[in-house]
């Protein structure tokens, strides 16, 4: 097999649901041996589906074999004492302990980094958690659609006249996910060049506000308090999405796109574009404030040409004139997307519901490239793992299946 | 101070905008030296954006919170590329470099010589990322692509909006960042590679395909089911109710999200209206999906009379997912985000001191990711790098003489009038709601007035 970049890291892995496993997934297919302890019943993303002909399936959910690729599982309860004793067993080989609980729950089950780091010096202790494990709202439960809340982005999005729109596919989780990815990375770095394990507390919440463009910025610069108008930004319009004859397409006039006003007899990209160089002369066309603030009389002069072309010949010809403007596909459009298919970007697996194709590495190696291979079946490796690796003998095994501890 | 885990990591950094910079912000966060390249006739677009106080007086690119927020803990060289001399510096720094990033459209790298192809002839081991839109291969490489685009353009729009309207973006240029971090984590994985191997290499960064993951659900229900998903708002297979809830006040809303229904019961209990859980309508899951809007309608009821955060604590206590949707100014008051300290306050030249957000979210037991120096003013390091690596200060002045390096933009027209024409009219976007509202005393507030 071809090296990876992470060959030989042994990463455990109690966390279930998104973040969690991406931050795992992202390890995995890049060569960590990745053990995925799961509940006894499984990791709970087994039960969301997508599933086949919407029939729920643990080993068909679209979210699992999409999240859990190159990993191998285990079941295991570390609520149980008998479930406890294993997993500190497999912490001894490992580098990476990642958990997606709350730290309470963990103190409960005496698997808190305070309860393991006298143990396991050298362990890499990565917890995500919707609040984080210290600060007033520790306790706190929550989702994506918190750490969206939480972060300024949700209450700019939307239409000023609604209530704020939470942006769709759970990002809170995946941007907590690579965030938790990234922490653990630096403190791996971090033992590499100056010794020792060490506890990564990432907070979603906190994840995702890391991510905020300029909400809170306005802020401490300005004074100035955003509020959501049609998802647009603060310093330009258009910038969003527009109807076209054939569906939608984004409007980008982009630096260059409108004639500067310091420089008053250029041609615009833009006024080329909409075929009527005498676009210029408008002050609604030409200055930003005016569009911004008119912008329904702006979509007016937008309107003729978007309404009768087709997205492929608006965003061809606006590349052409150097607007970097954009297609907005669905997910039937990008599984058939000419330039993803060139650079390979899908990949399958195989899985219980048959060959799926899944979305592909968010980034390519020259040498050691992320590749997935298939998602575990629940418990597939107990054996190899408990029996192999661990020396539990047959009759153990047996015993801690029947009690419902594997 | 503790060790930073990247401390004798050199990064040159090509890198402009958004994505890029949020990338190397977190390797500079980590302790990395990154030293990143502005030319005088093209500064970072950022500098435009977003200027302290919207005020129009001169210096504007000295005093843009967008690029201050993002380019913390880095130093900066302004150098004008088209001299040999200053050509003849940088590709020496590269030669150096343990990492090198840029976000350039594929051609303009390799137009100074600066392609991974060439730094390697001299700097075989080095890891370099380009993070551009749409990667480095295919139809679409030479597209040009700002992150406005790339949210729509990889899925994600297609499931964010009301239900029955059309794709909406995020308010953000949502896949930027997240890109960033992505090159951050692939820069790391890399480096793991290095040490243990020797060996350093390429990473093609396509800000499309990095957020393609986001959407792999609805991808799969596509396969699984040959449905298109649809846009549904903030609502969820996953959980109901779930909403984002008007709350006491002007624009103040919370999120409240319900998986089960023993979370329900908790959320019937909390609000006063246990007779909920015997309610037909709302007893089971898939009645609470069938009879969302009615729910909806009560929940409403409950959290109008009250405060967005009083919505939080008291669902919350009550074992119930909840939060309140913060704005801006918000965010920099919240009690969880100041104690886990996302803000950290720097002396910004010009500016004053003010709250930088974090870049890395994690906190780690043995050393603290946060910015530490403030971001560069416009070739603030040209004549300290230099140094560094053997120039004299003959030659420096030299460079400065025939313009190789610099502390100034050139600008087409003056700039005063650059200045000017990037004042926004605030006032107006106020009367129509595009801000909400400007508080003059905002450094009291925040304490952080002179």
């Amino acid at each position: 097999m071809a090296e990876r970049a992470l060959d030989g890291l042994r990463v455990v892995d109690i966390s279930q649901g998104i973040a969690g496993p991406y931050a795992t997934k992202l390890l995995a297919d890049s060569g960590a041996t990745v053990t995925k302890v799961e509940p006894p019943g499984g990791d709970y993303s087994r039960r969301l589906g997508p599933f086949p002909a919407d029939i729920p399936d643990p080993e068909k959910s679209g979210l699992y074999i999409h999240l859990n690729t190159s990993k191998r599982s285990v079941t295991l309860d570390v609520s149980v004492a008998s479930g406890q004793v294993v997993l500190k067993k497999l912490l001894a080989n490992a580098d990476v302990f990642v958990v997606g609980e709350k730290a309470s729950t963990l103190k409960a089950w005496g698997l808190a980094y305070d309860d393991v780091k006298a143990e396991f010096p050298d362990l890499v202790f990565a917890q995500v958690s919707p609040f984080g494990a210290t600060g007033p709202y520790a306790d706190y439960d929550g989702n994506s659609l918190t750490a969206m809340a939480m972060s300024t982005i949700m209450y700019n999005t939307g239409a000023p006249d609604r209530e704020p729109l939470v942006t769709g596919g759970e990002p809170g989780e995946y941007i907590a996910g690579v965030q938790l990815w990234i922490g653990i990375l630096a403190a791996l770095e971090n033992r590499a060049t100056n010794g020792g394990g060490d506890y990564v507390d990432v907070a979603m919440s906190d994840a995702v506000a890391c991510a905020d463009e300029y909400n809170s910025a306005m802020y401490a610069f300005q004074g100035a308090i955003r509020r959501r108008y049609y998802s647009r930004h603060i310093f330009g319009y258009p910038n969003d999405i527009m109807a076209c004859e054939d569906g939608h397409v984004v409007v980008i006039p982009g630096a260059a796109g409108f004639r500067s006003p310091l420089q008053p007899d250029t041609v615009s990209p833009m006024a080329l574009l909409l075929e009527n160089v005498e676009l210029d002369d408008m002050p609604l066309f030409s200055q930003m404030g005016e569009r911004m603030i008119r912008w329904q009389e702006f979509e007016g002069l937008m309107e003729p040409y978007l309404s009768t072309h087709s997205a492929m010949e608006i965003v061809m010809t606006a590349q052409a004139l150097r607007l970097p403007f954009a297609f907005v596909p669905n997910v039937s459009d990008l599984l058939e997307d000419e330039h993803l298919t060139a650079r390979a970007f899908f990949e399958k697996v195989e899985s219980a519901a048959g060959e799926m194709t899944i979305p592909g590495q968010p980034y390519k190696m020259s040498v050691t490239s992320p590749k997935a291979t298939a998602a575990p079946a629940r418990g597939s490796a107990n054996e190899a793992v408990l029996a192999g690796e661990l020396g539990y003998s047959k009759d153990d095994l047996n015993i801690m299946s029947d009690r419902g501890v594997i | 101070m503790s060790q930073l885990p990247l401390e004798g990591v050199k990064v040159v950094d090509f890198a402009q905008v958004f994505a890029g910079p949020a990338c190397t912000r977190i390797l500079a966060d980590l302790g990395a030296d990154v030293i990143r390249f502005e030319a005088p006739g093209r500064m970072d677009v950022t500098r435009n954006l977003i200027i302290t106080d919207n005020d129009g007086i001169d210096h504007h690119w000295l005093r843009s919170s967008y690029f201050v927020i993002r380019n913390a803990n880095k130093r900066g060289m302004l150098v004008d590329l088209s001299k040999p001399e200053a050509l003849e510096a940088v590709r020496k720094l590269a030669s150096e470099a343990d990492v090198v990033t840029e976000s350039f459209t594929p051609r303009v790298m390799a137009n100074f010589g600066l392609n991974y192809e060439k730094i390697i002839e001299t700097n075989p081991n080095v890891i370099m990322c380009s993070l551009s839109g749409y990667g480095q291969t295919g139809p679409m490489r030479d597209n040009s692509a700002y992150g406005m685009g790339l949210e729509p353009g990889s899925g994600l729009s297609s499931i964010t909006g009301y239900k029955g309207g059309p794709p909406m973006r995020s308010g953000l240029s949502f896949t930027d960042p997240y890109s960033g971090f992505i090159g951050a984590g692939a820069i790391l994985t890399a480096l793991q590679y290095r040490r243990r191997t020797g060996k350093g290499q390429y990473i093609d960064l396509s800000e499309q395909e990095a957020a393609i993951p986001i959407v792999g659900a609805a991808i799969l229900e596509h396969e699984m089911t040959g449905r298109v998903p649809e846009r549904i708002g903030n609502r969820s297979a996953w959980a109901a109710p779930q909403g984002a809830y008007k709350c006491a006040g002007d624009d103040r809303w919370a999120v409240i999200s319900v998986t089960n229904d023993a979370e329900f019961g908790r959320m019937a209990e909390a609000m006063g209206h246990a007779e909920w859980k015997d309610d037909l309508r709302f007893a089971t899951v898939l009645a609470r999906h069938e009879n969302h809007d009615a729910l909806d309608a009560l929940i409403t009821e409950w959290t109008s009379a009250r405060d967005h955060y009083d919505v939080m604590h008291t669902l919350q206590k009550a074992g119930v997912k909840a939060a309140a949707v913060l704005d801006g100014k918000e965010i920099l008051f919240d009690p969880h985000f100041k104690a886990r300290g996302q803000f950290d306050v720097l002396e910004q030249p010009k500016l004053g001191k003010r709250p930088i957000p974090r870049h890395v979210a994690a906190k780690f037991g043995r050393f603290e990711a946060k910015a530490t120096k403030h971001a560069p003013t416009l070739g603030e390091h040209n004549d300290e790098v230099l140094k560094e690596i053997g120039y004299t200060d003959e030659a420096i002045a030299a460079m400065k003489e025939s313009g190789a390096i610099g502390t100034e933009p050139t600008l087409a027209v003056p700039a005063n009038l650059v200045s000017m024409a990037l004042k926004l009219p605030y006032d107006r976007y106020i009367e129509h709601g595009i801000l909400q509202a400007i508080e003059p005393d905002y450094r009291e507030q925040l304490g952080i007035a002179d």
